[in-house]
């Protein structure tokens, strides 16, 4: 079905404010004054609408992203940013020079020391990129060759869900449209037969945050453009199987008639959304096909499996969600969102990560390399990271054996492989407690930029008018980080 | 009497502004002008054509002997001289002047003083004698002339040349870096603005010596070291910086070329350093390289237009067809399997064949019908022909896809004579062929044959086997 912008052109959904715009052009006796500035009197719907939707703007690097989101944060310091001078100084207080007003938590603002402390896992460089990656990770240590570790990350939020919410829709406050809802909107489907933003989740057994449908919705866009979330098990998306006893054909019957009569509805009302409605009966009736379709990876050879590591033959893991994510890119999904829970360790942080690490750092490597192997590491982009960064403090009791760390909003790492990213190289600089970022930081809206633009989209082009404002997933800010492209 | 009384005023409004015009060319230095004044100087563009039409009229009566209108003649004059004036607070407005401004300027302001002389000629009843005509033809010529600096001066020098096809010249074989790409670079870019004609921020480009010495705002180059060179600074401020050049509205420099200008400079901005001079794995070779391949977007935009309701036709819901991006002519197309296969779906995308660039049909069950279509698209980059029933009899038609450059045949039946195809496909960059028939004799074959070719013959085995062992960390 054509998307249409959000200026309807239905005849009835004339509003105070389109009326007007639309006025003002149709006076001619102001045809003068427009000559002479040609802006003068044009109604800002124009510019929205001058680039046609569903279509880069310019030709992409990539044609899909899948997002290893690493929900809880992962500290950096024990992944991919080595600070040997936390054992040199291990104890010490954090200097005031470096925290420099930094708020914290609730959960460390009491303590009255802060007592560095250093990762109890070891670092080795890796590839020819020379990239420090800690022990937790000897898969991906593997494959540092082809990605790209950032490690001056930084946000503004500095709890789990304002964070997370920035992350996944360019505002910490929730109600925008997820990244993915964005990219589909944007570029609409590749794969008429899948939603374009897809959803898996699992959970590790470190301390876990909550994850809300809030962070794959729409917002004010298009209800067909939410994340799907894929579930594990017999039914992967709820009440998308028939109930025995109604065939096929009695359901395209069926959705034949209900669709005549939706029609009828929107010519009187205008309401898009019924539009929408009517497309999504018709993916679903398509989907009822194409979903069992691609989860089933009874076909998978043993090498895969033995790739991705057993795990992901277990429905729900994070290994069997990699496998998946890359059989739905296979199939043109074009924002493939997973999350890993577990990864806020407050305390007992070696062992929880450990455990964290061991989840997902076969697959994850699994996956990047199975992605080459097939040549859709060319156009498809895999991001892997949190939220925020953790503490180079320790909370609570100083213990180097036992420790935990404290969120951190100024500096964490994450990395990319794919999509027109340089690979094996290392972004970005911190100081040397890992606290504060000193080299090439990367803000999250930057970094919104930077994927929208290997998408083929430019940020600053990709707006949505709602309630008289104009909307962008990088809103008021971002560039493309240009020294992260091939 | 009224009407005497009238031209009166008409005389000394057309001997005032002729007075404030002299004197504003002759002090044109000293002067200072306020924001309203240096305002109304833009509104010159526009009343530059009153003039222009309205004195070559007056000269057309005169010279074909017929009455000029009583109010014509004084009414161009004056509105010569609204425009002499106007243009000079303009051009003192637009700051460096050019030579192109400067010769507008003068002739500008002599084809208004001349328009005056004619007038006082003209109310002296001295309108039939030679040289009343002789000036209302140097007239003519005045107003062509200034016409034609202005027109430049607005739209560019090239604006009324011949249109010559823009293809140029190639870069010789060894060329001189500077000479060759630098200031082809710059040529391009830079030199509609910083020429002697407009000397924008006084800074030429033209030549070397120019471009080291700088312009206003100092050393636009430091030999050796590009980070601090204003020239390369400036390229890279966000578009919407003032001072990123080239200036809003104009064609960026692409990566490639920017890049060429930092490693020149940083080998030392030399005018004789020539390309065989440098290492084979130095930078700039590969750039210089990249420079002569004709970019994607440029191939492109020789294709067939292809209108967005063809689009919609052919596409469907296992069908999915679309442009590279919204302004190009370039397709992509994949096929999903549909629940009951038919090679009509694919078959039926014929009369957009050649405007096909990438095209994935993996995993669907293609023959024989399906492969002469893929090979009809003859602009194809991209295939995806893995996990099909493809062997080596389909695959020997590949041949002709001359512009191929990413081939995948993985998990397929072919095997080594399709190698010896693949051998001749000279544009061919990278291609995944594990899981096939083909012997390692031919592979190593091929890897000889082609160096530059990458070939990806999936996960290398020792990492497989360490992948399929199991992990440590779980055991602490």
């Amino acid at each position: 079905m054509e998307e249409k912008k959000n200026i309807s052109e239905n005849p009835l959904k004339v509003n105070r404010r389109h009326f007007f715009s639309q006025l003002s052009v149709g006076i001619g006796s102001l045809a003068l004054g427009s000559l002479l500035i040609p802006d003068l009197f044009k109604g800002s719907t124009e510019n929205i609408l001058k680039q046609p939707l569903g279509l880069p703007h310019f030709a992409p690097k990539a044609k899909r992203i899948i997002y290893l989101f690493q929900a809880g944060a992962p500290s950096q310091l024990e992944t991919f940013d080595y600070k040997p001078t936390l054992r040199k100084r291990m104890g010490e207080d954090l200097p005031e020079s470096i925290r420099n007003g930094q708020r914290l938590t609730g959960m460390t603002s009491g303590q009255d020391k802060f007592p560095l402390m250093p990762p109890k896992i070891g670092f080795q460089q890796h590839g020819e990129s020379q990239t420090w990656i800690s022990d937790f990770f000897p898969h991906i240590a593997k494959i540092a060759d082809d990605i790209t570790v950032i490690r001056s990350m930084h946000t503004e939020a500095i709890n789990h869900d304002p964070a997370i919410t920035f992350f996944q829709t360019g505002s910490q406050i929730s109600g925008r449209p997820s990244m993915g809802s964005w990219m589909s909107y944007g570029l609409g489907n590749e794969n008429k037969n899948l939603p374009s933003f897809v959803v898996l989740t699992s959970r590790g057994k470190g301390n876990s945050q909550g994850l809300y449908s809030k962070l794959w919705s729409s917002g004010f866009l298009d209800s067909k453009h939410q994340g799907v979330l894929l579930r594990s098990g017999k039914d992967p998306v709820l009440y998308l199987n028939d109930p025995d006893g109604i065939s096929r054909s009695d359901k395209r019957h069926l959705l034949d008639h209900v669709s005549s009569l939706n029609k009828l509805h929107h010519v009187e009302t205008g309401d898009d959304e019924i539009e929408s409605r009517i497309a999504q009966y018709e993916m679903a009736y398509r989907m009822q096909m194409s979903v069992p379709d691609v989860m089933d990876i009874s076909k998978e050879p043993q090498s895969i499996i033995d790739l991705y590591g057993e795990d992901c033959q277990v429905p729900g893991t994070y290994a069997a969600n990699a496998l998946q994510a890359r059989r739905l890119a296979e199939n043109g999904v074009r924002f493939i969102q997973l999350y890993h829970q577990g990864w806020d360790q407050h305390g007992n942080l070696h062992n929880e990560m450990a455990g964290q690490a061991k989840d997902v750092d076969q697959a994850s490597a699994a996956l990047v390399m199975d992605l080459k192997q097939r040549g859709m590491l060319e156009d498809t982009l895999v991001i892997w990271g949190g939220e925020f960064g953790r503490g180079n403090y320790a909370q609570g009791k100083f213990d180097p054996e036992n420790y935990g760390r404290d969120h951190h909003p100024r500096a964490f790492s994450i990395w990319m492989a794919g999509g027109g990213i340089k690979p094996g190289l290392n972004y970005g600089q911190t100081d040397e407690f890992g606290y504060n970022v000193v080299e090439n930081p990367v803000h999250i809206n930057d970094f919104h930029a930077t994927l929208m633009h290997q998408m083929g989209i430019d940020h600053e082009q990709l707006i949505y008018k709602y309630q008289g404002r104009r909307f962008r997933l990088t809103d008021v800010a971002g560039n493309v980080v240009k020294d992260l492209l091939a | 009497m009224a009407n005497s009384n009238n031209s009166r005023w008409v005389n000394y409004v057309i001997f005032g502004l002729s007075i404030f015009l002299v004197f504003c060319l002759i002090f044109e230095s000293y002067i200072a002008l306020p924001n309203l004044v240096a305002w109304l100087g833009r509104w010159h563009p526009v009343v530059l054509h009153f003039p222009i039409v309205l004195l070559l009229l007056a000269i057309f009566l005169g010279l074909t002997g017929k009455t000029i209108p009583k109010t014509l003649l004084p009414l161009a004059t004056i509105m010569a001289l609204i425009t002499a004036i106007s243009g000079f607070f303009l051009g003192t407005d637009a700051g460096a002047k050019g030579d192109l401004l400067f010769w507008h300027q003068w002739l500008g302001g002599g084809t208004a003083l001349l328009a005056v002389i004619w007038y006082w000629l003209h109310t002296s009843g001295l309108d039939r004698k030679t040289y009343t005509k002789i000036l209302q033809v140097a007239l003519a010529f005045l107003i062509g002339f200034t016409g034609h600096y202005g027109g430049m001066v607005t739209h560019g020098e090239e604006f009324l040349a011949f249109p010559t096809n823009k293809t140029m010249e190639a870069i010789p074989e060894n060329p001189l870096i500077y000479q060759d790409v630098v200031a082809r670079i710059i040529d391009e870019s830079c030199v509609k603005c910083h020429s002697s004609n407009k000397r924008k921020g006084e800074f030429l480009m033209t030549n070397l010596s120019q471009l080291l010495k700088g312009g206003e705002s100092g050393a636009a180059i430091v030999p050796g070291n590009y980070e601090e060179s204003e020239l390369v600074q400036r390229l890279h401020l966000p578009l919407s910086d003032e001072n990123h050049m080239p200036p809003e509205g104009e064609k960026s420099l692409t990566d490639t070329e920017i890049q060429i200008l930092e490693r020149w400079i940083a080998l030392g901005a030399s005018d004789t350093l020539l390309l065989s001079h440098l290492d084979n794995n130095e930078l700039l070779v590969s750039l210089v390289d990249e420079l002569r391949q004709p970019t994607e977007q440029r191939t492109w935009a020789e294709l067939p237009r292809v209108v967005d309701t063809t689009i919609t036709r052919l596409n469907s819901d296992y069908v999915t067809i679309k442009r590279l991006a919204s302004n190009l002519d370039a397709l992509s197309v994949t096929m999903y399997m549909p629940p009951e296969y038919n090679s009509d779906l694919l078959i039926s995308l014929q009369p957009i064949a050649e405007n096909i660039i990438e095209m994935d049909v993996s995993g669907l069950p293609i023959g024989k019908n399906e492969m002469s279509l893929i090979v009809s698209c003859k602009n194809l980059e991209w295939l995806e022909i893995d996990r099909t029933p493809v062997t080596d009899i389909e695959t020997d038609t590949l041949k002709v896809l001359s512009k191929l450059r990413t081939l995948k045949i993985y998990d397929t039946e072919i095997g080594d004579s399709t190698l010896s195809v693949i051998q001749h496909m000279e544009n061919l960059k990278q291609i995944y062929l594990w899981k096939t028939k083909v012997s390692s004799a031919a592979l190593q074959k091929l890897r000889t044959a082609k160096p530059a070719l990458r070939i990806n013959t999936g996960i290398d085995p020792e990492r497989q086997a360490l992948y399929a062992k199991k992990d440590s960390i779980s055991e602490n």
